[in-house]
């Protein structure tokens, strides 16, 4: 092997099968907890159960429990989660207690308009807060800094929903909101983590060097920064869901996030509960490949 | 002084004078934050309305007083139980170590995992709509503290291992100081600054999700005031035109965020 170059890069399989069973794991872990949690809310919610018929006085006792009967099929919480998780493996969430239609067909309808705005979202709060983060490299001092830190302690500052309203005056689309919200937090993050790399002393060593800018960047910051970039891509997937419900329900954007809110103002526990689970279980999934890919960066690097 | 301490002195009396304002509301406001007048609704600002009416004829200035002491005293006692909650678990989960800190660590990790808007829409539906308005306010930030303490959680249970591997606990238990002792007098001083650092950052945080929840509908009930239903009034923009007041509880929010934001120890000053 010559002088300065660097042996090939291998995967370590075992290693990497080993995180995966355990990102896995962690996966099942949250989806049955949060499950259990989703129906224990459901089972004791006040009013659970009750039918306005046991109301109506023409009814005879017998009738009233026939009634109470129908509606606590599942008396214990266990047997409810069961039979919950069971349907939900067949594809049956359930019925929404507010729409009178299948949980799954709701989703399966709004599902791809959240999706596309979390998305278009992220990629524009993810371009703005690195192309503003490396500007910050370049024109370092105390100009951008208070200019930097007044911006986004501003957008910090705003409820989601003032931020929802103020596209709804202007009219601009729902994934510019979303991306609104999630850039202060991005670019903060991104922007401290590129001054530490851009002071660690490999990179002053190769700036003194006369190595090129974009080398620098590519090759030994991005390299550093990487493992860190993985896990905010992640955290951001989580806000911007987040984000969403707020957006959607003020801009009347047809997505899950309007549901959720629809679903909660309506008291409809099925469906908010079932798309706590959907929004959870994309948020760990991408979560747990963000965590995966970092770790393949970081072994890269 | 630094640029950074005076910054820190300027917020901190403004956000006094902000919480001595609120918190004398009952002498400052001119009216209840309920009283009506019903012959003047979306009345414009005048010398008996400050700020003009609402549309229901209800004194705008009087009700972001009332609101502002909503606000401002439900989030920090919130911060405080979350604050709490987060010190007793991090410093069980690294004091007893084991699987009490594997099992700890896990359900703090289990509770981060969930979207945190959405199990607030979950757990707030629950709770029937009608319910009277101080009780709402209540259970607002009941459940923000009973689901905000995950995150605090890591840093204190951090900075408790830190303490629990020192050398001065070490030379404490080794000379005989009960456990009550060294937690009083070496544990609890040492970890103060970091559970001081989460409550403040928690206040904020607290805020903006009560703004966001009642703007909803789901968070504090009329008519009781609070900065989240008041901004409500800026969802109709011919009233916010009419009048330009309407705004005067998103600048207070702002400032008060701001001020929370520049309030934080920075690490230097941890150290």
């Amino acid at each position: 092997m010559s002088r300065g170059t660097l042996p090939p890069f291998s995967v370590p399989w075992k290693k990497v099968m080993r995180l995966f069973l355990r990102r896995a794991v962690w996966l099942m872990a949250v989806i049955l907890a949060g499950g259990l949690l989703g129906a224990t809310l459901v089972r004791y919610a006040p009013g659970y159960g009750v039918d306005e018929r046991e109301l109506d006085p023409r009814l005879s006792q017998a009738s009233v429990e026939a009634l109470r009967v129908q509606h606590h099929p599942n008396a214990n919480l266990l047997g409810y989660y069961a039979k919950y998780l069971t349907n939900a493996v067949r594809g049956d969430l359930g019925i929404s207690e507010s729409t009178q239609r299948p949980v799954s067909e709701l989703i399966h309808e709004r599902f791809p308009v959240t999706a596309k705005a979390v998305l278009l979202g992220m990629l524009s709060a993810w371009s703005l807060a690195f192309f503003l983060a490396m500007l910050g490299q370049y024109f370092r001092g105390w100009v951008f800094e208070v200019s930097s830190t007044l911006l986004t302690g501003f957008l910090l500052a705003l409820p989601s929903t003032v931020i929802a309203l103020l596209f709804v005056y202007f009219r601009a689309p729902v994934y510019l909101a979303i991306a609104c919200v999630t850039f202060p937090k991005l670019f903060r993050f991104i922007h401290n983590l590129l001054v530490q790399a851009y002071e660690q002393p490999h990179v002053l060593a190769a700036r003194a060097r006369g190595i090129g800018p974009v080398r620098i960047f590519l090759r030994h910051v991005l390299a550093f920064a990487s493992p860190a970039l993985f896990a905010l891509l992640g955290v951001s997937l989580s806000l911007a869901f987040g984000a969403a419900i707020p957006i959607e329900a003020l801009t009347d954007s047809p997505g899950i996030g309007q549901l959720a809110w629809f679903a909660a103002i309506n008291r409809d526990l099925p469906l908010v509960v079932n798309l706590t689970l959907l929004v959870t279980l994309i948020t760990v999934a991408g979560n747990s490949l963000a965590d995966y890919s970092g770790h393949l960066a970081t072994r890269a690097s | 002084m630094s640029s950074s301490k005076s910054l820190r002195l300027v917020a901190g009396l403004l956000l006094s004078a902000i919480f001595l304002l609120a918190l004398g509301a009952n002498f400052v406001a001119p009216y209840s934050y309920a009283k009506q007048f019903r012959n003047a609704p979306s009345a414009a600002p005048s010398a008996v309305h400050l700020f003009g009416t609402d549309a229901l004829g209800r004194d705008e200035f009087s009700r972001l007083l009332f609101g502002t002491r909503v606000s401002l005293l439900l989030a920090p006692a919130a911060a405080l139980l979350s604050t709490f909650i987060a010190g007793i678990l991090g410093g069980l989960a690294a004091f007893l170590g084991g699987w009490w800190e594997r099992a700890i660590l896990a359900s703090a990790d289990l509770l981060m995992a969930l979207p945190l808007l959405f199990v607030l829409l979950a757990l707030r539906a629950t709770l029937p709509l009608d319910v009277a308005p101080l009780i709402s306010a209540m259970a607002t930030f009941l459940i923000l503290s009973l689901l905000g303490w995950p995150s605090s959680l890591r840093v204190v249970w951090a900075a408790a291992r830190n303490i629990r591997e020192s050398d001065f606990l070490l030379l404490a238990r080794s000379s005989g100081s009960s456990p009550l002792r060294v937690i009083v007098r070496q544990i609890l001083p040492s970890l103060s600054p970091v559970l001081a650092a989460q409550f403040w950052v928690t206040i904020p945080v607290f805020i903006l999700a009560e703004a966001t929840l009642s703007m909803l509908g789901l968070g504090v009930m009329e008519p009781l005031p609070s900065w989240g239903n008041l901004l409500r009034g800026l969802e109709n923009p011919s009233a916010f035109q009419a009048n330009p007041w309407t705004i005067a509880p998103l600048i207070l929010l702002i400032i008060v965020v701001f001020c929370f934001q520049f309030i934080l120890p920075s690490r230097g000053d941890l150290d």
